[in-house]
């Protein structure tokens, strides 16, 4: 089995240099046989892919412990979902996983562009080849998920295997992996269209429109992977953060800040026509900075919790991004007439300013994470001094920077494409700006003294009315003239500009999720040793150590506590935090109990009890609005799932629509 | 039987939790000094004063210590400069804003600063040519249109 799984893997190695060399031979000497078997070799290593994957899934499931990687992540007692989220557990697996996720892309795109871009697919082709070979050579010669266990050069086994690490042992991480990697690997796919259309100069933007909703989808799965590994912190490592800073999670938000930029940015290329070289160098930003984060994961370069191992495979990643970067630059440099702008600006107070201050706070905001995470690694290399940055760094340049966006997002929609007149301003900026002022002083009046959640409240507001007025204005003027209801004015006026009104409310989740992080402010939290039969208090709660009881079972020994809830008198419920011991692992885990409510999260890890048995440890917080940000994500789904619904009346597109339509589309609706 | 096996199950759940004196997390002395001390265990990015991991290898008795140091009446700079002294800078949550690490708090803001440079370039290079004698027309151009698009919306 292990033997046919490395060969599989060998085979399709070799299938993808074919894929890269046939594709760029193929169409520069116009060899049109050539470049199709290049083509069809892409379904070939999906098949080879996918087998060696089966394979492995097989041996994790069988528990064959000949095999180094399931004795190393798994264990007999794990259940079979475990046992198959064990496929990305390790550093052989994931990788193995990266490489099937981008057989599959591969194929997909393969086979729905078979008709289609005759000139410029084989560099489409060659790109996606190429980021294989990269992650192939890994699995077939360096990180080979069928290493077998040797001892003194016969095949060894062991009884049982390690265990999946704890931590990893709960649902989200069955999901958040896969769907931080669908994201990854996805963005390959526009990458791939951009570039190859920059070496073919292809006239129009073509890449775009075939890219428009794939960059869309892979986007959502990077927002929902970071959210379920934020959701995953909050309620599996015990100390109720969602987001630490740590590199690997930095790692995963660069890519996306230059994904949103991106989306955003590419609506200048398609209705104006400008932009080019810009919305190249983003979309090829993201796709390296994904290399770059996969890199950082698994070379040890960084210290992080999340990090695989200290491995040699950075090296392979380096080359790969300075090969990558190097052709862009060259290919860019070379066709700067072809990427000239079609268009001019005819207002600084316009749409197409905003989204340039838009890309300037997420770029700002993407190198500050950047320089913030890789600055240890700077300054040893130059001073020979390590040095911490940690989440105070980012905290203090990225609450601005963010304040910033959150003002963008609530005038971006009321400044029209082309030039915003005076009178249009005041009368669209009015009420906003009247709700933020009269929040900020509610809040003021109230006792609040804490400048960021004041501003961060106040640009909410801000925000939220934007938003709100431009669903009414149109849903208004559809009611008035097709004479329908309002929720059915809503989605009709939805319907008609998905993209436009399922952005808006990508944006209402965004607010939604500030005001999750802005309740961050008001965190309070208690570490207390308390006997049975007595309390303690957090915040405006109560709570009774009522018992602490212990048992185990095949997996793990637990030891949990009872904890009795009063809030002013009002008994609120029981709530019972645990500790685990996985037997297999002697790893320790919480369980903790969350009480969720729309206002305040009270959380509860039951860190550990007296020799006797008679005193709880428990960490108390309370979390204000933080439920707030799990709200703002399920929105920010839905909008996102709205932009991709074709629209009702499609609009004429393309940079070369007429001025009248231009403007009918996108100035605010008023 | 039940009361060994309950007092075996508890030894092994302490031990393995390494557990800690509560009371040193809650001192506000010891929090106030551990808010400017990176936690250096290598699992997280906190600092030594709010480093939630009951047992962390590093920040436990890193609060241990702020503690000591405060019983002998060291002042919080002292207590900061020893852990400097014992670790090397990188015991601090943030790097000091001088010398090579002053880049650490600039280039951000120099960033942005480029960026607005950048915009401003490209929106004076895009900008089309300030309109002469026409703008009545472009006035009365942009009237006809917001009417016609009054009427299609």
């Amino acid at each position: 089995m292990e033997n046919l799984g490395a060969l599989a893997l060998i085979l399709a190695f070799l299938l993808s240099v074919y894929a890269v060399a046939g594709s760029i031979i193929g169409a520069w000497k116009d060899r049109p046989f050539l470049v199709e078997s290049a083509r069809r070799s892409i379904y070939a290593i999906w098949a080879l892919v996918t087998f060696a994957s089966g394979l492995l899934v097989y041996g994790l499931l069988a528990s064959d412990f000949r095999l180094t990687y399931v004795a190393s992540n798994s264990n007999r007692d794990m259940s079979w979902n475990y046992k198959i989220a064990a496929w990305w557990g390790g550093q052989e697996g994931s990788l193995l996983l990266w490489s099937w996720i981008l057989a599959c892309y591969a194929a997909v795109v393969v086979f729905t562009n078979r008709n289609k871009f005759r000139k410029m697919f084989p560099y489409v082709v060659a790109t996606i080849g190429g980021t294989q070979i990269l992650f192939l050579l890994l699995n077939a010669f360096i990180a080979s998920p069928f290493k077998l266990l040797s001892v003194n050069r016969g095949i060894a086994a062991v009884p049982d295997g390690q265990g999946l690490n704890p931590l990893l042992q709960h649902w989200a991480m069955q999901i958040h992996p896969p769907m931080l990697y669908l994201g990854y690997v996805g963005f390959v796919v526009p990458f791939a269209f951009a570039f190859a259309s920059l070496i073919t100069k292809q006239p129009g933007d073509g890449w775009i429109h075939t890219t428009r909703r794939w960059t869309l989808v892979t986007w959502l799965f990077q927002t929902i992977g970071i959210i379920l590994g934020a959701g995953w912190a909050y309620s599996v490592l015990g100390w109720g953060g969602y987001w630490a800073w740590d590199p690997v999670e930095n790692a995963s938000l660069l890519p996306w800040i230059t994904a949103t930029a991106f989306l955003h940015s590419v609506m200048m290329q398609e209705k104006k026509g400008m932009m080019k070289v810009w919305n190249i160098a983003l979309v090829s930003s993201t796709f390296f900075l994904c290399i770059l984060g996969t890199a950082l994961t698994r070379s040890g370069i960084v210290s992080s919790v999340h990090a695989f191992a200290q491995s040699p495979i950075g090296v392979y990643f380096f080359v790969f991004l300075g090969i990558g970067i190097g052709l862009v630059i060259f290919f860019i440099l070379g066709r700067l007439d072809y990427l000239k702008s079609e268009s001019q600006m005819e207002s600084v107070v316009s749409r197409e300013s905003s989204f340039l201050f838009n890309n300037l706070f997420l770029l700002a905001s993407c190198f500050a994470v950047l320089w913030g995470t890789l600055f240890p690694v700077f300054s040893e290399a130059l001073t020979g001094e390590k040095v911490s940055v940690d989440a105070p760094f980012f905290n203090r340049v990225n609450v601005p920077i963010g304040l910033a966006l959150l003002f963008l997002t609530g005038i971006g929609p009321l400044i029209a494409w082309r030039r915003s007149s005076t009178d249009a301003l005041r009368r669209n900026f009015l009420w906003p700006t009247v709700g933020m002022v009269i929040t900020i002083a509610v809040l003021l009046a109230m006792g609040m003294r804490h400048f960021y959640a004041l501003m961060s409240f106040g640009l909410c507001t801000f925000v939220t009315w934007t938003i709100i007025s431009e669903f009414w204005k149109g849903a208004a003027a559809i009611r008035l003239k097709d004479g329908l209801s309002l929720p059915a004015s809503f989605i009709e006026l939805t319907h008609r500009n998905t993209r436009r009104y399922g952005g808006y409310l990508v944006h209402m989740g965004i607010v939604f999720m500030f005001i999750g992080f802005t309740g961050a402010a008001f965190n309070q939290n208690k570490t207390t040793e308390t006997k049975i039969g007595e309390k303690f208090t957090i915040g405006r709660y109560e709570v009774l150590v009522k018992d602490i009881e212990e048992g185990d079972n095949s997996n793990y020994i637990w030891q949990n506590t009872t904890l009795g809830i009063w809030s002013d008198g009002n008994y609120l419920g029981d709530l019972q935090p645990e500790r685990r011991l996985y037997k297999a692992s002697r790893q320790a885990s919480s369980e903790v109990t969350i009480r969720r409510r729309l206002n305040e999260d009270l959380y509860f890890n039951f860190a550990s009890s007296s020799e006797d048995g008679k005193t709880a440890i428990v960490q108390a917080y309370v979390f204000p609005l933080v439920t707030w940000i799990w709200i703002g994500f399920w929105v920010v789904l839905f909008g996102t799932l709205i932009c991709l619904v074709p629209n009702k009346i499609r609009p004429s597109g393309g940079s070369s629509e007429s001025t009248l339509t231009g403007v009918r589309e996108h100035a605010p609706v008023s | 039987m039940h009361r060994f096996r309950k007092i075996l199950l508890g030894s092994i759940l302490g031990i393995a939790m390494l557990a800690q004196n509560a009371s040193l997390m809650m001192n506000p002395d010891v929090k106030r000094v551990g808010m400017k001390l990176a936690c250096l265990c290598g699992a997280c990015k906190n600092s030594v004063g709010d480093c939630p991991m009951i047992g962390c290898h590093y920040a436990v008795p890193a609060r241990e210590q702020i503690d000591q140091m405060q019983k002998a009446n060291m002042e919080d700079q002292a207590i900061v400069d020893k852990f400097i002294e014992q670790q090397g800078i990188k015991a601090l949550v943030v790097p000091p804003a001088e010398g090579f690490n002053l880049a650490v708090w600039v280039m951000p803001g120099v960033m942005i600063f480029l960026g607005l440079m950048v915009i401003y370039f490209y929106i004076q290079r895009l900008r089309k040519p300030a309109a002469t004698g026409t703008a009545h027309v472009s006035t009365h151009y942009n009237e006809l249109a917001a009417k016609d698009l009054d009427k299609l919306d």
